[in-house]
């Protein structure tokens, strides 16, 4: 059986649906529940639920076989798991954003505020811009709103929140979809029950050029 | 001032029924080794950053703890025994028949880039290095030394060796033309199995839809049995046909020994390439989810110690290896505790000291009561 982890929230709904469409499908009753670990009908899968954060940690560490996770929470952790396919939904942006009517006068240091603080001291170290990362967990946007930063670099899907906060995005920094992730041992070890799966995806999303 | 009940980061005892098992692992494995007619080698635990600078090359060297030495040169705490061999091979025993087999147990020391399955700052090595054999026979005997190690560990059938030779992944590079900085770049999407990145990458560099779209069904080729035909098809320079030729040959004599099983053919592993010159291969074993062990052919390593010659080893990760056998296993289940008998009774201290020395000599597991 081959465990895979799910990120809760944004991307979960269209994973499932995703997986569904390749022939793996949870039952309504098994989804209702609040249980965090259920298995597919068939039983040959277990989905675990957990933040997307902690998808490449359960994957990394081999408890989970799988995971399905979004490109900006694998470049913010650097994990160390393969990235066999993009499942091309949960499609958005990372992004610069700062106040519409921000100053142009340039200062000594930028100060930054972000839930992604390796992406973005990556993003200005390869410009040269000297940074201050202000590591944030949630509500980025008020941070330029309230002086704590000159700008924030974060996930823009609509652009609406941004907009309400008086926000535009200044400079994007990469685009981000789900990924299917995958354990370097278990795609050795249950490599043909892993390459079914990819397999049943990469139909699901209509890629011919599959094996 | 700093509790003194703090450990530092990645460092940890080790006792009881966990030391009980690493010592018999470590046992298991070193006499496998000398059953191959390796000879252990120690290496200084203290050494020259240089060296292992010339020897992991700089970036893995990166990750040494480092201090200096009384006249201001650079020492580091042995990262890799690896090296250090390279250079005894060169050196030390410069004059002795070729080819020398060396095996060792040591603990290596290296910093932890951020990760989350790999944090340990110390760990185990076993390995087996064998120089001055530059024949495929000397590879398959690095594989069938490994297979054995397994085999002796109860874990037939539930390890799986993935073969490699870097001339693929080198070959393509050369054809691409790509300098330092692109290579790195497209060995890391090829690293992580990413077809889609892969594409992305050879379609920028200027070349044909069609050139993208085989580069990206490479990333897609599985770990499989034997050299997968399709390979032959997309690989169209002689550099890396000449090494999928290599891994063929290899694979039919990995076939024929019956080790076909626990091996399995993976043309994107594709870590390490600057250090390793022809076969490269990573061990994995169920209940861990990184590999427990790696090793590879470095023919280019003891030219740096002033004598080029072929050189083949592996090198296994104990604290890995343990914390897999612990999670079951022919291997752990003998792993108990033995009964000690205590020794008290008389006043006189020379007589209970005899009583347990004999019974000691006989075998026994005696512990000495101070009560009276």
């Amino acid at each position: 059986m081959l465990t895979i982890a799910i990120a809760k929230g944004r991307l979960q709904q269209d994973a499932l649906d995703l997986f569904a469409r390749a022939g793996i499908s949870v039952s309504e009753e098994a989804l209702a529940s609040r249980r965090l670990a259920v298995e597919d009908e068939s039983g040959r899968f277990r989905f675990i639920f957990v933040k997307p954060a902690d998808v490449p940690v359960y994957v990394e560490h081999g408890i989970a076989d799988c995971g399905v996770v979004g490109r900006d929470v694998l470049l913010e952790t650097g994990s160390d798991v393969l990235q066999p396919l993009d499942l091309k939904i949960g499609c958005c942006r990372i992004a610069v954003a700062a106040k519409r009517d921000a100053g142009g006068e340039r200062r000594g240091v930028l100060h930054v505020a972000t839930k992604y603080p390796r992406v973005a001291a990556a993003h200005f170290g390869a410009r040269g811009v000297p940074v201050e990362i202000i590591e944030l967990s949630g509500s980025v946007e008020l941070a330029p709103v309230l002086g704590l930063a000159d700008c924030i670099v974060d996930l823009v899907e609509t652009g609406r929140t941004l907009a309400e906060n008086g926000l535009v995005v200044v400079e994007n920094v990469t685009e981000t979809t789900a990924r299917l992730v995958v354990n370097r041992a278990s795609y050795q070890l249950k490599s043909a029950a892993v390459g079914q799966l990819i397999e049943a995806l990469s139909v699901a999303l209509g890629e011919s050029g599959s094996l | 001032m700093e509790p003194l009940s703090n450990i530092p980061a990645g460092m940890r005892y080790y006792f009881g029924r966990e030391a009980r098992l690493r010592r018999a692992v470590e046992d298991a494995v070193m006499s496998v080794f000398d059953g191959w007619g390796y000879e252990e080698i120690t290496t200084p635990s203290v050494d020259y950053f240089a060296l292992f600078e010339r020897g992991m090359g700089r970036e893995e060297a990166a990750r040494c703890f480092r201090f200096t030495d009384a006249d201001g040169r650079l020492l580091a705490l042995r990262p890799d025994v690896t090296s250090s061999v390279a250079r005894a091979a060169a050196t030390l025993f410069a004059g002795e028949a070729r080819p020398l087999r060396f095996c060792y147990a040591a603990s290596v020391f290296r910093q932890r880039t951020r990760s989350h399955a790999e944090w340990r700052r110390q760990e185990r090595q076993l390995g087996c290095e064998l120089i001055g054999a530059g024949e495929s026979g000397a590879d398959v005997e690095m594989l069938a030394v490994a297979a054995e190690v397994l085999e002796r560990l109860g874990l037939g059938g539930a390890y799986r060796i993935t073969l490699n030779h870097v001339g693929v992944f080198n070959g393509v590079a050369a054809q691409l033309g790509l300098d330092a900085d692109a290579r790195e770049q497209m060995r890391r999407h090829v690293d992580a199995r990413d077809a889609a990145a892969l594409e992305q990458f050879v379609a920028r560099l200027g070349r044909s839809g069609e050139t993208a779209a085989r580069a990206g069904r490479l990333a897609r080729i599985a770990g499989g049995r034997g050299v997968p035909s399709e390979a032959r098809e997309l690989l169209t320079n002689e550099h890396s046909r000449a090494a999928l030729d290599e891994l063929e040959s290899l694979w039919r004599v990995v076939e024929s020994l019956n080790l076909g099983e626990g091996f399995s053919v993976d043309l994107s592993d594709v870590s390490g390439l600057d250090y390793y010159t022809g076969l490269v291969f990573k061990i994995y074993v169920e209940g861990r989810g990184a590999r427990v062990g790696s090793g590879g052919r470095y023919d280019e390593l003891t030219a740096n110690f002033g004598r080029r010659e072929p050189a083949v080893g592996f090198v296994l990760d104990l604290d890995a290896l343990t914390e897999a056998l612990a999670r079951g296993g022919d291997f752990d289940s003998q792993n108990v505790e033995r009964e000690a008998a205590l020794v008290r009774g008389t006043e006189d201290a020379r007589a209970r000291f005899r009583e347990a020395r004999q019974r000691r000599a006989q075998g026994e597991r005696i512990r000495m009561d101070f009560e009276t």
